[in-house]
């Protein structure tokens, strides 16, 4: 009977520093995804060119690094996470063009509108001048559309190792490919945006 | 003529452009991420067990099930031995040499008590 009692108080130990594991995991995600959203949702937004498609995309990211990815450590989430995102944001690009076959079939166009600005009505929060901001704006604006005129696969590797910092190892494991294909399409993307911003920056 | 930049710097230049709009998000953006990362989270908490006694409600069942069953048991039992009381005292009879031999003379004692009623209702 005792060692029953005694195994049952194991158990109930157990589980109590399970539970208690589970909560401080959460808390560790949580930290994790308040740190990483708000870079996450302009990495999206440049890649489809909307805010709210942005927003529904980091949000299933997020869901889907919960759900399956929760038990990894912390090391491993940025470049799940990014991964994750990316598929999301292939997923959409699919949708899209299929949409557009389909519209234009029916006669009707839906590409993207070029006057979109989703930094524009947002306050600036640095305290510049209005002329700094028009600056600054306009640069990020003239960045955004050239890297957004990269293939897929060089804008990818160009975000993910620029915007946000990942070695080449974390963003071949975003990206779903080899270091050397990381290496590739990242040179051929500065290359790109080099001669495409040359006459804008300097 | 300009020339375009070196690759380092216009990683900085597109870093810091890239860092600036991150900070220029408008707060309803920013709580439409709160919102959405609190729905992560609730996966999270979804996957979460019960709780500790949880996992014991199964085996509790079992226990009182195993329970309810030897105590069935035991009734039962008792019932059985109360007979079984009686049954030695009718072994003890049978196995005595007497009841044996009037086990032989079955039909002489049948035909004893059946004079025994004759000669009753004569007297009647």
């Amino acid at each position: 009977m005792r060692a029953y009692a005694g195994t049952f108080a194991v158990s109930c130990s157990r589980e109590q520093s399970k539970g208690a594991r589970t909560l401080q995991r959460e808390h560790q995600l949580n930290q994790f995804l308040a740190g990483v959203e708000r870079r996450a949702l302009r990495f999206a937004e440049i890649a489809v060119r909307d805010r709210d498609e942005a927003l529904d995309l980091v949000q299933d990211a997020m869901i889907k690094l919960a759900r399956n990815y929760a038990d990894r450590s912390d090391e491993e989430w940025t470049p799940l996470f990014y991964r994750i995102l990316q598929n999301g944001i292939r997923d959409w690009h699919r949708r899209q063009m299929v949409r557009n076959r389909v519209m234009v079939w029916f006669g009707r166009s839906s590409a993207p509108d070029d006057d979109y600005d989703p930094v524009a009505q947002a306050p600036d929060p640095m305290g510049r001048t209005p002329d700094e901001q028009i600056e600054s704006r306009q640069a990020m604006q003239t960045l955004e559309h050239a890297v957004s005129e990269l293939p897929a696969r060089q804008r990818e590797a160009f975000m993910l190792r620029t915007f946000e910092g990942l070695d080449v190892a974390g963003t071949a494991t975003a990206m779903g490919c080899s270091e050397g294909s990381v290496k590739t399409h990242y040179s051929r993307a500065v290359h790109a945006l080099r001669e495409a911003l040359g006459e804008h920056w300097q | 003529m300009k020339k375009p930049m070196d690759e380092k710097d216009l990683a900085v230049q597109a870093k810091a452009l890239f860092d600036d709009s991150v900070e220029q998000l408008d707060a309803a953006t920013l709580s439409r991420l709160n919102q959405g990362r609190h729905k992560a989270l609730q996966e999270v908490r979804a996957a979460r067990p019960a709780g500790q006694w949880a996992r014991w409600v199964p085996a509790g069942g079992l226990a009182a099930a195993a329970v309810v069953a030897v105590v069935v048991w035991q009734g039962a039992a008792v019932e059985h031995s109360a007979p079984a009381a009686g049954s030695a005292a009718d072994f003890e009879i049978m196995l005595s040499e007497e009841s044996l031999d009037m086990l032989e003379d079955l039909e002489f004692y049948s035909w004893i008590d059946t004079a025994n009623l004759d000669s009753d209702s004569d007297v009647g």
